[in-house]
């Protein structure tokens, strides 16, 4: 979509998000309450089809649009799995599918396909006991299970999101085409997809901590005019840009590279990066908001747990940091800026 | 009330600045390792006349400024890939650092036609290096309270005092000074104005500085009744502080804050061998997407630059985390090799190597605006002072 297009779809999606995701809606889902009618209103938005193409009901929306809409969604901790129905149901059309209403999710692991019957085990599927459906790419097919033939055990995530552990036993399959991506690409992009998704919750995190430091007031003035929390705002400031930026230019580089392929060594970069940096990002806003920030009350908790979940869904920084290394050790040092200058994996 | 959003925007070298890549790359790979340097582990700061002189004929110093500079009027981000470029390979780009970057664009811009003239064809030229005046004795950080005094006298100026940390100014040519001309001290950024100094000038005395890894880097230079005649003024009496902030940009913004110890990560690579634990791996490869990620945080400043932006709280963004990245290098990959290292030969050498590193980190996040200072300046961005 052109760029007035989805500022406008941005626009009216945060602004939805800001009335319609509030503190009670977020807590509730940790409780197990499913907001249904919350589901309801981002289907008829069809922000789930954001990426899917307009003669298969979607919006025409590019991966670079979905990324973009999955940022947002980190900013305000939308409690339902918009991300991975997105990202399902661009899938799901890629591989010639038409995607059904409802959440899915991605359970991608060590799975068996024998005719139209999937085996095995995935583990920390999110929200794996609220979707309809599990989109799975097994080899180079896609397929498709209905919660039904599924067997699935709660274990919720640290952030109270309703993740858990799939065991699919000769499960019938109700939709298999050949998928446009590899298994491989399909977890790379579900990387990238929490590497937005991180990017956002930091936006709010600075956001939150900066205006906090505005209006709490100590030795009768705001903690925001101490050198003290000024520098490490700043800090806090810098580790938020450089995950905003590593997932920006992900986006762009998987984007521009094609679905198959495009950004490959920037998705690792990036979610690496995203990941390594959680850590500072909780640690400087929890200091800087005191006790305040520690409640479960407060806001911020939303975003600095999901940060703490988040940066292990789909490849922590061990993962891709291993990945990344091992490629540059094994073409050695020579081809070590070559790679880095073109974000490319070194050949 | 509501916090700017920060924004990095994603941002593609244009194909002719790719090409030039090309070119540069092919050219360091055939001259560097003939150059000989004192050092093994070349950077910015590394200097060799005879390096600045063969860049100098390619065309590849002074890049943006006009032709009859002895520029070639290319644009800025292809300024930056030839930056990237020395960096990443080594290249003993030292002595010409400082014209390239920020005294020959300060002329260019504030500079009479005849200093101009006089200059700028010799630094495109690789033969006309520059020192940066600014820090003395009693003013690091608080640069606006300078106490060197060109006091006006026929002709010219009488100058009086002592700049410190004046890198290079044992074997460069030209120090733009920054001195007071008028008023008293303490009247802050008023009275300020920057003088071309020519290093030879009677009068000015420079005496060696050792850094604690027992470089001769750093110099004090005395000035004590130096006689500067009135053109050696650059831009207006009374500019100063306006004219060394628009320097500080071009100071903060570049590659060099974050690739001034490449040379470690890629020994780092060679140490742990084709092959390595999945642990150092792992370890590796983080350090790789952190260097990624600042260098695309830099390309994108350089990108809003270019599209006429003044993107000083990205720069100093990208400064705070670059260096402080440089910093832990040096430290993640001394533990990691220590356990990892595939030979001891190769270990012993790498050590070396780190040590050394370690010795030059505390440089890095002090040079060019401390840590403190740009954390400042980001806290006014967010609104926070």
């Amino acid at each position: 979509m052109d760029k007035e297009t989805r500022d406008m779809l941005l626009e009216t999606a945060g602004r939805f998000f800001t009335e319609r995701c509030d503190r009670a809606v977020v807590n509730n889902v940790e409780k197990g309450v499913w907001p249904a009618d919350l589901w309801k209103e981002i289907e008829e938005m069809g922000l789930p089809l954001i990426a899917v193409a307009e003669d298969k009901g979607g919006v025409g929306g590019t991966l670079a649009d979905m990324l973009a809409l999955l940022r947002l969604a980190g900013e305000h901790a939308v409690p339902v799995p918009l991300a991975e129905t997105a990202l399902s149901n661009l899938l799901i059309g890629a591989a010639g599918g038409t995607p059904k209403p409802g959440p899915a999710t991605l359970a991608l692991g060590d799975l068996k396909l024998s005719g139209n019957r999937l085996s095995g085990k995935v583990a920390r599927v999110p929200f794996a006991t609220v979707v309809q459906r599990f989109v799975v790419v097994v080899d180079r097919t896609l397929v498709v299970v209905p919660a039904s033939g599924a067997r699935v055990e709660s274990t919720p995530s640290h952030a109270g999101e309703p993740y858990g552990q799939v065991s699919f036993d000769n499960a019938t399959v109700e939709f298999s085409g050949a998928s446009a991506v590899s298994a491989e690409r399909a977890f790379e992009l579900a990387a990238l997809m929490r590497s937005m998704q991180m990017a956002g919750a930091g936006d709010r995190i600075l956001a939150t901590a900066a205006e906090y430091s505005k209006q709490r007031v100590q030795f009768g003035k705001p903690i925001s005019t101490f050198q003290a929390i000024q520098h490490m705002l700043a800090e806090l400031a810098s580790c938020v840009a450089a995950t905003i930026a590593s997932a920006e230019a992900a986006s762009r580089d998987a984007d521009e590279g094609g679905l198959e392929a495009g950004g490959r060594f920037s998705i690792a970069a990036a979610k690496s990066q995203c990941s390594d940096f959680a850590h500072r990002i909780a640690a400087i806003s929890h200091q800087s908001m005191g006790a305040m920030g520690f409640t479960h009350e407060h806001i911020l908790h939303h975003y600095t747990r999901r940060l703490w979940v988040w940066r292990r869904d789909f490849g922590s920084e061990s993962f891709w940091g291993e990945k990344i290394g091992a490629a540059y050790a094994k073409a050695g040092p020579d081809m070590l800026w070559e790679g880095l200058s073109a974000s490319r994996y070194p050949t | 009330m509501s916090i700017p959003k920060l924004e990095f925007p994603p941002f593609h070298l244009p194909p002719e600045a790719e090409a030039l890549r090309l070119d540069v790359r092919a050219f360091l790979k055939d001259i560097v390792p003939k150059i000989k340097t004192e050092d093994r582990f070349a950077s910015w700061n590394t200097a060799s006349p005879e390096f600045s002189r063969a860049l100098g004929k390619k065309g590849w110093i002074g890049i943006t400024w006009p032709k009859q500079y002895g520029g070639s009027e290319k644009s800025f981000l292809e300024r930056y890939v030839v930056t990237e470029e020395l960096l990443g390979n080594g290249a003993p780009a030292g002595a010409h650092w400082v014209a390239d970057r920020q005294s020959g664009p300060l002329l260019l811009r504030f500079g009479s036609e005849e200093q101009r003239q006089a200059i700028l064809p010799r630094i495109t030229a690789g033969e006309c290096f520059f020192s940066i005046g600014m820090s003395e004795p009693d003013s690091g950080s608080d640069l606006a309270s300078v106490r060197t005094r060109a006091e006006p006298v026929p002709g010219g100026f009488r100058v009086n005092g002592t700049k410190v940390w004046t890198s290079g100014a044992h074997r460069n040519h030209y120090c733009i000074t920054l001195v007071r001309t008028s008023g008293q001290h303490g009247d802050r950024h008023k009275g300020l104005s920057q003088l071309l100094v020519d290093l030879k000038t009677p009068g000015v005395t420079i005496r060696p500085i050792i850094n604690l890894a027992g470089r001769h880097d750093w110099n004090e230079v005395t000035f004590n009744d130096a006689f500067i005649p009135e053109s050696c003024l650059i831009g207006n009496e009374g500019d100063g502080w306006l004219q060394v902030t628009s320097e500080l940009a071009f100071e903060r913004s570049g590659p060099e804050r974050f690739m001034q110890n490449f040379y470690v990560l890629r020994e780092l690579v060679r140490v742990l061998g084709r092959n390595p634990s999945g642990r150092a791996a792992s370890i590796l490869g983080r350090l790789i997407a952190r260097l990624w990620t600042l260098r695309q945080m830099s390309v994108a400043v350089a990108g809003m630059m270019q599209g006429g932006k003044s993107p000083a709280i990205e720069a100093a963004l990208v400064k705070d985390l670059g260096t402080i990245y440089q910093q832990d290098l040096p430290e993640v990959a001394r533990v990691i090799a220590e356990s990892d290292a595939t030979t001891d030969d190769d270990m012993a050498d790498f050590l070396d190597i780190a040590q050394y590193a370690t010795m030059m980190a505390p440089s890095y996040t002090i040079q060019g605006g401390t840590t403190q200072v740009l954390r400042g300046i980001v806290a006014r961005g967010l609104g926070l002072r």
